[in-house]
Order: C-alpha cells, then sequence, then structure tokens
C-alpha cells in the first residue's frame, strides 16, 4: 500500500513539474540559468540586505537586467568594463533592489534575447540591437523612451545623432550604450609598409594591389581578413565602401523606405568593387573559411601585413601586442578609396549599435520602471562617459569635453584619433533594417566574394528580402 | 508471473504514464504547436496574423530548402555506405581469428562516438585548416602543393568534407550494434560453412549478413532519422556556408526562425522536417524490405 502512494505520488510530482516547466510565468529572467562553461554566461544574483535607497526607494524588489559584457568581455574592452562597473556602482546604491543580472556572450545573447522577445518574455531592462528596434517596436515589446530621454537630466549633453537606429515613426526606443565604436579599420604594420615603399598606408586600392608584389616576395598576406561568419564582410568592409559608392543619403533613404533600393547601380558597383578586390588575392585565401578572430592571428603573427576589422579587434590586438615591436609600430587607415566611388571619402563606418531598452509591460508598474529609468540614466550618462574616456580614451553617448589624452600611449591616442577626429562617419549597414535582409546578403555576399554568384544577382535577392520583410 | 507479485494494473499504468508524459511534452506538444503557429506569419512576439497556407506554399517554392533537403538526402547516402558499410567491414575483420586485441579495437572504434558534436567539429576544421591543417601538411610533404586548398570554402566539396567527420563518429556506434548482432549467430553455423570451404567473403554475404538483416535494418533507419536532423558538426564547421553550400534542413530552420527572427515560417520548415523525415525513413524502410524479400525468394 505504501508503495503505491509513493509511486502515485513520483507520478503525480512528474507530471506537476513538466506542467510546471512548460507554463508560462511573466519573470522567467529572475531564475536565470549559469552556463559559464559553454557561453561565458554568467548569473549575478546581487541582492543585499535592507537599507535605504537614495534614489529608487519607492520600488523595492527585483529587476533584471540582459546584457553582454561578460567579465572575460571586459578584460581590455572599454565600453564592456564600463557597462558593468556603472552596473556595480548602481546596485550598490540601490540595496532595496535586487538586480538579477543575465549575462551571456555576444553571440548567445543575440539568440537568446531575440528568443525571449518572441515568447514576449523578455526582462525588465536589455540591450536593444538597432537592426530590431522596428520589428520588436511593432510588436509593442519595448518602451517609447522619447518622453524619457526628453526628460533625462543629460539631455543636452547626450549626442542625439547616436539615437538614429534606435528610432522609428518618431519616437526612440532606448538609450545608445556602451562606447561610440569603429566597426571598419585598417590596422596596419608601418615599418613593413615603409619597406615597401609606402610611408602610411595607401590611399587608394590600386595603390594596394600594386604592393602585392613586395609582399608576395615576403611570403605575406597583404591584408588579413576573417568572414566565416557572414557578417563580418557586410558590418567590417561593405558598410564603409557602399558608402563611397552610395554616399549618406541612399543609406537614408533605405532605412526611411524612401525610395532606395540594393537594386541601384551605385550600390551594385560597390558589390562589384568589393567582388572584384577579393577575388585579386589581396587577402589571406581562406578569408571566408575563418572568421575575424582567427584572421587578427594572422597580423599579430607577422603573416599579414594589414587586417581589416572593428574596434572589437583593436582592443584584443592592443592587448595581444603590448609590449612588442609590431605595437609601437601599428597604425590605423581608413579602407582605401576604391576606383570609381566618388560620393563620399575617408568615411568608416561607426555608431552604437545596441541602446539600453525597457520591457514595455514595465508601464504596468510605474515605481519599477522608475528604477529601471534610472539605471539607463546611470549606464549612459556621464559617469560612464568619463570612465570609458578616462581610462580608454572611448566616446559613449554623453559627450564629454577636452578629453585628456596625454595619459594615453601613442596606439591610443592613434586609435582615439583614428575614431573620433581624423575621419569621417557613416553608418553601420546592419545596425538597421531588419536581421532577415541581412542574412540573406551576408549568405550571397560570402558566395560572391568567391566569385560564386554575381552581384546583380546578390542585389535582387537582398532587395527581395527587403520588400519581403522590411 | 504469479499473481500475488504481479503488481496492480494502474501501478503499471502509473509507471508506464512516466516516459509518455515526458515523450509527450518533449516531442509531441512542440510538434503541435510549430504545426500551429505555421498557420501565421509571426516574426516573434504576441502580434501574429493568420496566413493560412501561405507559407506552406512559400516553402514549396524555396529553393534554399530544397537545396538543404538535398544535402541531408546526400549525408544519408554516403552515412549508410560510410557509417554503416565500414562498420560492418571493421567488424567482420575484428571478428576474424587473425585480429588480436579484439576489445581494444571495439573500445577505440566506439571512442568517437563519446565525443561531443561540437568538439568533433572543431577537431575536424583543423584537420581541413588552410594553413596549419593535417591534410595540406600531407599534400605538402608529397610534393603536391598545387592541390591544397581552403577545404571548406570549396563548394562543390563542402557536403563530402562535411560526411567525414560524421562518418568517422559513428562508424563505432554502428560497429557495437552489429558486433552484438553477430555475436548472437550460433558459432556451429560459420564453422559448418568453413568446413564447406566458404571463405570469409562468401562467409560475410552468404550467412553472416542474411542472419543480421532485421539488425542491419535497425542500423539503417537510426542512420536516416540521425542524418535528417543533422545540425551541430555543420554549424560549427560552415554555419552552412560557404553561401548555402553545405545547408541542411535543421541549420535553415534555425536561421529562419533565430537569425531572421521569422518564427512562422520557421515553424512551417520544422512540420516540413519532420514531413519529410517521416517520408525519407518510410521509403528506406521499405527498400530495405523489398530487397531482403527479394532475396528470400531467390
Amino acid at each position: 500500500m505504501k508503495k503505491k502512494w509513493v509511486s502515485v505520488f513520483m507520478v503525480v510530482f512528474l507530471i506537476t513539474a513538466l506542467f510546471a516547466g512548460c507554463g508560462q510565468t511573466d519573470d522567467t529572467t529572475d531564475t536565470s540559468t549559469e552556463d559559464s562553461s559553454t557561453n561565458d554566461a554568467s548569473t549575478e544574483d546581487a541582492s543585499t540586505d535592507d537599507t535605504s535607497t537614495e534614489e529608487n526607494g519607492a520600488y523595492a524588489g527585483e529587476l533584471s537586467l540582459m546584457h553582454f559584457s561578460t567579465s572575460e568581455e571586459s578584460e581590455g574592452n572599454g565600453g564592456s568594463d564600463g557597462f558593468r562597473t556603472m552596473v556595480t556602482e548602481w546596485d550598490e546604491a540601490n540595496p532595496d533592489i535586487t538586480l538579477v543580472q543575465n549575462v551571456l556572450a555576444n553571440d548567445d545573447y543575440k539568440t537568446q534575447i531575440a528568443t525571449l522577445a518572441a515568447a514576449d518574455d523578455l526582462p525588465d531592462v536589455f540591450l536593444l540591437q538597432g537592426m530590431n528596434t522596428r520589428a520588436w517596436a511593432e510588436q509593442g515589446l519595448v518602451m517609447d523612451m522619447t518622453e524619457i530621454i526628453n526628460s533625462s537630466p543629460y539631455n543636452d549633453q547626450y549626442d542625439h545623432s547616436f539615437f538614429f537606429p534606435f528610432t522609428y515613426n518618431d519616437s526612440i526606443y532606448g538609450l545608445p550604450v556602451l562606447t561610440g565604436g569603429t566597426t571598419t579599420v585598417v590596422v596596419y604594420d608601418q615599418a613593413i609598409w615603409q619597406e615597401a615603399g609606402y610611408d602610411t598606408f595607401p590611399e587608394t586600392w590600386d595603390e594596394v594591389l600594386e604592393a602585392k608584389a613586395f609582399f608576395d616576395e615576403q611570403g605575406m598576406d597583404v591584408v588579413a581578413f576573417g568572414n566565416s561568419g557572414k557578417w563580418q564582410a557586410n558590418s567590417c568592409f561593405l558598410s564603409a565602401v557602399g558608402n563611397r559608392f552610395t554616399g549618406d543619403e541612399w543609406f537614408y533613404s533605405m532605412v526611411d523606405k524612401s525610395g532606395a533600393a540594393f537594386t541601384d547601380q551605385e550600390f551594385v558597383d560597390s558589390l562589384q568593387f568589393t567582388q572584384d578586390l577579393f577575388t585579386s588575392g589581396v587577402f589571406n585565401p581562406d578569408f571566408n573559411a575563418v572568421n575575424n578572430e582567427d584572421a587578427r592571428e594572422l597580423y599579430i603573427a607577422g603573416d599579414a601585413s594589414a587586417f581589416i576589422g572593428g574596434n572589437w579587434d583593436v582592443s584584443y590586438i592592443q592587448s595581444v601586442l603590448d609590449g612588442t615591436d609590431l605595437y609601437d609600430t601599428t597604425k590605423f587607415a581608413v579602407i582605401p578609396q576604391p576606383a570609381g566611388a566618388d560620393a563620399t571619402t575617408r568615411t568608416h563606418a561607426i555608431g552604437m549599435g545596441f541602446a539600453v531598452a525597457i520591457n514595455a509591460k514595465l508601464a504596468d508598474d510605474p515605481e519599477k520602471l522608475a528604477a529601471a529609468i534610472d539605471l539607463a540614466y546611470k549606464v549612459t550618462g556621464p559617469d560612464f562617459a568619463e570612465y570609458v574616456g578616462a581610462n580608454y580614451a572611448l566616446g559613449g553617448l554623453t559627450k564629454v569635453d577636452n578629453v585628456d589624452l596625454s595619459n594615453f600611449d601613442q596606439f591610443t591616442v592613434d586609435f582615439y584619433n583614428y575614431s573620433y577626429v581624423d575621419n569621417k562617419a557613416c553608418e553601420i549597414y546592419d545596425s538597421y533594417i531588419s536581421s532577415a535582409v541581412w542574412d540573406v546578403l551576408n549568405t550571397d555576399l560570402q558566395m560572391m566574394l568567391n566569385g560564386d554568384i554575381d552581384p546583380q544577382t546578390v542585389a535582387e535577392n537582398a532587395q527581395a528580402s527587403y520588400e519581403s520583410n522590411y | 508471473m504469479l499473481n500475488s507479485i504481479r503488481p496492480k494494473n494502474r501501478v503499471i499504468f502509473a509507471y508506464l504514464l512516466i516516459p509518455v508524459a515526458i515523450y509527450v511534452f518533449a516531442v509531441f506538444v512542440p510538434l503541435v504547436t510549430a504545426g500551429y503557429y505555421s498557420f501565421f506569419e509571426w516574426q516573434g512576439g504576441p502580434n501574429k496574423s493568420f496566413i493560412g497556407i501561405e507559407n506552406f506554399k512559400t516553402l514549396m517554392n524555396d529553393e534554399i530548402f530544397w537545396m538543404s533537403f538535398q544535402h541531408n538526402i546526400f549525408l544519408v547516402v554516403a552515412c549508410i555506405i560510410g557509417q554503416i558499410g565500414l562498420a560492418l567491414l571493421f567488424v567482420l575483420m575484428i571478428n576474424s581469428r587473425l585480429v588480436k586485441f579484439k576489445s581494444i579495437h571495439r573500445t577505440f572504434g566506439f571512442f568517437p562516438s563519446t565525443i561531443a558534436a561540437v568538439a568533433i567539429g572543431f577537431i575536424w576544421t583543423m584537420v581541413f585548416d588552410y594553413r596549419r591543417g593535417i591534410l595540406n601538411w600531407i599534400l605538402e610533404l608529397i610534393g603536391q602543393q598545387e592541390h591544397t586548398k581552403v577545404w571548406l570554402n570549396e563548394p562543390d566539396l563542402v557536403m563530402l568534407l562535411i560526411a567525414i567527420p560524421l562518418i568517422w563518429q559513428f562508424i563505432g556506434y554502428f560497429m557495437i550494434i552489429l558486433l552484438s548482432a553477430i555475436s548472437s549467430i550460433d558459432k556451429s553455423i560459420i564453422e559448418v560453412s568453413e568446413i564447406d570451404g566458404a571463405n570469409a567473403i562468401q562467409r560475410a554475404i552468404y550467412i553472416i549478413i542474411p542472419l543480421i538483416k532485421n539488425t542491419l535494418l535497425v542500423c539503417v533507419t537510426l542512420c536516416v532519422a540521425g542524418n535528417m536532423k543533422a545540425f551541430d558538426h555543420i554549424f560549427v564547421m560552415t554555419t552552412g556556408g560557404p553561401g548555402n553550400a553545405s545547408m541542411v534542413m535543421a541549420l535553415y530552420g534555425y536561421k529562419v526562425s533565430f537569425m531572421q527572427q521569422n518564427m512562422g515560417y520557421g515553424s512551417a520548415i520544422s512540420i516540413g522536417i519532420f514531413v519529410l523525415s517521416l517520408l525519407v525513413i518510410g521509403v528506406f524502410q521499405l527498400g530495405t524490405k523489398l530487397l531482403s524479400s527479394d532475396k528470400e525468394v531467390v
């Protein structure tokens, strides 16, 4: 009899557990999982004892935050380090609020936040990627923060140009966060280029191709690039090269859906140029089979004279090369001007790809919303800007006057000047429009760089996806 | 069984309910919900609009999906030949009296099956690496530099190259299944055939294979089912590239659902994978049965 009841209990327990597991709750991220062995994820429950709070005294309870500034990522990466520091400071200043953080590596974050958005189960505060703004705003998932931004105590210090990717129908859906970083930079060894007869990295691709013979003799690749992830050719190359052919207005028109198309001749020309360049042999032969992390190692190991990547690659190269001869001779240049491109010159794609966004459901809980807004102000405000400015010579949403560069070495100063002073900014393509469109374009781009598909077809496929998904 | 020790029907039913409940929630519920969502245009989030069978119409004309299906079929055929064929060959060799240290062969043969697919993907990515890969190193060593390639960037070769780690990993798995089947064959039958003068090949074709026919059928079914849902190796090695040259159905469904955030169409792809997998498994089972019954008639 006893056995019978035990077995019945076990069955009921199991079925209840299964139902509970499949059931929907309003706050699943509060029980976030820890899986540091596989994806650098960590859950940091920063609960503290009951004491009074200064700014958010009205709210006491849990506030969930999801982001991708892992402790590993923050080592050497100013934006991540600054973000983590601000979150810690805010957490300590608000002891009544239990800040539940779900921290994932960047790629895992993108997948998981998209899954949570699909399930209408986003955390209270999270980082919104520019290209998701329109879709998630239409779904009512993210809060319209226009008024919150207008009433921010730091509003007059914000660089309002950064809000563009997070604006839809004249409403702003996030406070741009982390640092404004370039996604297209040529990192090169000035010493070897001087041996090749160039004082600085060439300003045109024709000159780079002329120099190829010299580097072939040295057994070096001219430029290292990695595109196995498929997004690199878009983010780290086409965003700038496309801009040189089409100019700024073409892309704004694409974003606004006001007439421009991927099939416009200027954009097809930029694709044709990109294909010709990648099939010319100027890049490492395995550019489509290695990712940017592998490609930058070619530069670090002296197997390539230059590397094209983004600011995250520069952070890594800086931390690895520090103290070596190559560190002293490493310089930065904009992507050289393509022949036939006359819309813009010396542009590099720079922006803030993510913004702090708030779950639309918080509108029902004004006290919790006030806490979330305060957190958003903190991680994007002057404290953050001053921290990353003083420690890394980087800038954020909030402008800082008179950045003191005297304490930084030449490498850092050079990269600061490259990013914010010497060159013109253009938009990062995949901060806008739609992930569906970029997935189609990026996949076709990879084939195009191999010469397996022509630029016109790539443009037509991208346009078809643009028309059906955006 | 004595009634005194036989549990009551209710108890047996309750125990059996546990796996059924797990199966229902792990397989049946997701399948039914995917079927439901496949009738909606749904980018994720609370808003979705009913569009009937539009997603399935799109699926029927989706070139990438059907190319992915062809890649799955290629994997199925390559792995039936590679995994089961080689496993059978190795089992017959191990069973030979000439082979020593049989248990070591069995253990090391099974070893790759215990490694995570993601780790296998990374190992073989290194094997195929252009600069430091062992394949290009061997080619250079034997003076064949002109044949070195960026292997995983070759659209015509990439499916074959991706099939190699899959085959390598699961040979041991099928070896174990086939070894257990062969060990159940009465030894006297083999001995009699040897006395009658049958050589090893004749013994394999006319005695061993017919006697383990049902086990082979199970192996084929497992192999087909496993390769229709291939995902992890390919995700690690090429993410379906270059372009879509190594795209398979499960990876395409993942891309559409999560990279393109098109959950409605992604659900339709999942249903497509389910239906096509059932069809392919059915066709293979039917084909194997027909082939084996023909042999019996002869």
